[in-house]
C-alpha cells in the first residue's frame, strides 16, 4: 500500500471533514455559551428573581425591624430607669419630715385653690370595638419619615359595615381612605357582605416626639370604634 | 357494568409500590383543579427523594432508571438522531433521568422543569456531569432560554401531565429554541392503543371532585402532528414506538 501525498484527494477530504468537524463544535460550543450568558442576563426578568427580589426585601425589613425593636427596647429601659428614679424621690420626700410636718398647711391651700383645668383631651372619646383586621405596613416602628401610610383591612365582627377610617395621633384626626380591594382576604376568609372590598390606608404626619396613636373606624349608625391603639416614637431624621 | 368508585385510589400508582409509598403518594397528591399550577402539583411530587423518582420514573432504583433511560435514548438515535457536538434541551427533566448518560453522548445537556423540588434532585444525581445544567421555568414556555440555540430539544413522558394548550406551547416554544436544522422530539401514550384505553378508563373511574391533578391523558397521532405543523416544523413523522408510546419529531426549516 502506497503511502498517501500531500495531494491525495482522499487525505484532503479528511482533512476538510475533520475541519469542518471542528468549526461545528466551536460553533455548538458558542451557542451553549450563548445559552448561559442568557440565562445569566436574563434571570432579571423571570418569576424566580422577582421572588428572590421580594424575599431580599422582606429580609432587610427584618433587620430594620430587630434593629428597631432594639432600640424601643432601650428607650422603655430608659423611660422605666427615670420613672422608678422619680418614684423613689418622690418617697423621700413623702417620708421627709418637713413633708410630714407641712402636710396640715397643704391641706388648707388645697382648699382655696381653683380648681385645675381639665386636661386636654388626647383622643376622642371613641369607644373599642372587636375586629377582625390586619396591617400590611405595621405600625410598631421607630418612625423616621416626615408621614407614614397605614395599610390594611378590618371588618366588625358584629357583622356592620365600616363607613369611614381614620387615625386620632393625639387628638390630631387624619382621615383615611377605605373600601380598597382585597381579593386575597376575601378568598381567604370569605365574601363579608357588609364590607366586600375590607382594605383602607391613611396617611398621617408623624412629629418628632412620643404620641398615642388610635386606628378608628365607623360603623354603620355612625359611632366611632378604635380598632387598636399603641404608642409610638417619632425621631425623623435619624438612620 | 357499574362501576365500583369505592375501589378506586385517588392517585394511580405503580404495582409494587409500597403501602407507605402509596399512602404518602395519595396524601400529597392535588385536585384536578390545580392541574394547571404545575409548579405546586410537581413541587409536592418531589418533597421527598423516593417520591420524587416514583412521580417520574415509577421506581426508585437508579439500575432500572439508567436502564429506561439508555432505552429512550436509543429512541432519540433512531428517530432523531443524537451527535457529539448536539447541544440538547430537556422539557421537564424531573430528576434527570435521562440527562445523567445522555450528557455522556452530547456537547451540553440543558434540562428544563418547572419544580425546583425535582430540579434539586437532579442537581444530586448530575453533579459529576459538568456539561449539564438545570434551568427552572417560571411558568409554560420557555422564555427563559434565547431563540436558535439547540440542536436537539425533546420531551418526553411530561404531556400526559399538561393540558393541550400547554403541550402546544412547549412545541411552538421549542420551535423558537432550536436552531435552523434543530430537530425536535414529544412523546405520550396513545390513547388508540390497550394501555392508553386502560388508562383512560381509569381516570373515567375517579369520582368527578377526586380526580388527581396529574392524572395521566393520552394524545392521538393527529394531535402530536396538527402540533408540530402548525408550529411550523417540517419533516413531521409520527413513531409507534415500544410500550405503546407515539412520538411525533420534526425539524426546524433551515
Amino acid at each position: 500500500m502506497s503511502n498517501p501525498t500531500p495531494d491525495d484527494p482522499n487525505l484532503r477530504i479528511a482533512a476538510l471533514q475533520a475541519e469542518l468537524e471542528a468549526v461545528k463544535r466551536r460553533e455548538a460550543e458558542f451557542r451553549a455559551k450563548m445559552v448561559h450568558e442568557f440565562l445569566d442576563r436574563g434571570e432579571r426578568n423571570t418569576y424566580i428573581h422577582v421572588l428572590r427580589e421580594e424575599r431580599a426585601a422582606l429580609m432587610k425589613r427584618e433587620q430594620e425591624s430587630f434593629a428597631d425593636l432594639e432600640e424601643l427596647t432601650r428607650m422603655l429601659e430608659v423611660e422605666g430607669e427615670k420613672a422608678a428614679a422619680l418614684e423613689a424621690e418622690l418617697g423621700r420626700i413623702r417620708r421627709s419630715w418637713s413633708w410630714r410636718l407641712l402636710a396640715p398647711l397643704r391641706a388648707l391651700g388645697r382648699r382655696f385653690e381653683p380648681r385645675p383645668p381639665a386636661p386636654p383631651v388626647e383622643r376622642a372619646p371613641v369607644e373599642p370595638g372587636v375586629f377582625t383586621y390586619y396591617l400590611h405596613t405595621s405600625p410598631f416602628r421607630i418612625y423616621r419619615d416626615s408621614r407614614f401610610t397605614l395599610r390594611g383591612w378590618a371588618w366588625p365582627q358584629d357583622g356592620r359595615a365600616v363607613t369611614a377610617v381614620r387615625i386620632n395621633l393625639g387628638g390630631r384626626i387624619f382621615n383615611g381612605r377605605h373600601g380598597l380591594e382585597e381579593p386575597e382576604v376575601i378568598a381567604r376568609y370569605g365574601p363579608q357582605a357588609a364590607n366586600p372590598r375590607p382594605g383602607f390606608e391613611v396617611t398621617f404626619d408623624t412629629p418628632p416626639g412620643r404620641h398615642s396613636l388610635s386606628l378608628e373606624a365607623q360603623v354603620e349608625g355612625g359611632e366611632w370604634r378604635w380598632i387598636m391603639r399603641t404608642s409610638i416614637w417619632c425621631e425623623p431624621g435619624r438612620a | 357494568m357499574a362501576l365500583d368508585h369505592e375501589d378506586i385510589d385517588l392517585v394511580r400508582a405503580w404495582p409494587g409500590m409500597s403501602s407507605d409509598a402509596q399512602a404518602r403518594w395519595q396524601a400529597a397528591a392535588s385536585s384536578l383543579g390545580d392541574r394547571s399550577d404545575y409548579k405546586k402539583v410537581w413541587d409536592r411530587q418531589s418533597t421527598e427523594s423516593d417520591l420524587a423518582w416514583l412521580s417520574v420514573a415509577g421506581h426508585t432504583d437508579e439500575g432500572t432508571l439508567e436502564l429506561t433511560a439508555r432505552g429512550f435514548i436509543d429512541t432519540l438515535r433512531s428517530t432523531v438522531g443524537v451527535g457529539p457536538c448536539d447541544v440538547v434541551l430537556e422539557i421537564g427533566c424531573g430528576i434527570g433521568r435521562v440527562g445523567k448518560p445522555l450528557s455522556k453522548e452530547c456537547l451540553h445537556w440543558f434540562g428544563a422543569d418547572i419544580s425546583a423540588g425535582m430540579l434539586g434532585h437532579a442537581a444530586g444525581r448530575l453533579k459529576d456531569r459538568p456539561n449539564t445544567t438545570l434551568v427552572e421555568l417560571a411558568t409554560v414556555g420557555l422564555q427563559e432560554f434565547p431563540g436558535d440555540a439547540f440542536d436537539l430539544v425533546y420531551c418526553t413522558i411530561v404531556f400526559m401531565h399538561l393540558f393541550e394548550w400547554d403541550r402546544f406551547r412547549y412545541v411552538e416554544e421549542s420551535f423558537r429554541v432550536l436552531r435552523p436544522g434543530g430537530r425536535c422530539y414529544f412523546d405520550n401514550f396513545s390513547l388508540d392503543s390497550d394501555h392508553g384505553w386502560n388508562v383512560f378508563m381509569e381516570g373515567s373511574r375517579y369520582p368527578l371532585e377526586r380526580r388527581p391533578a396529574h392524572l395521566s391523558m393520552s394524545s392521538s397521532r393527529e394531535e402530536l402532528g396538527v402540533y408540530l405543523r402548525k408550529a411550523g416544523f417540517a419533516d413531521v413523522r409520527i413513531h409507534d414506538l415500544p410500550n405503546e408510546l407515539i412520538a411525533a419529531t420534526g425539524r426546524k426549516p433551515d
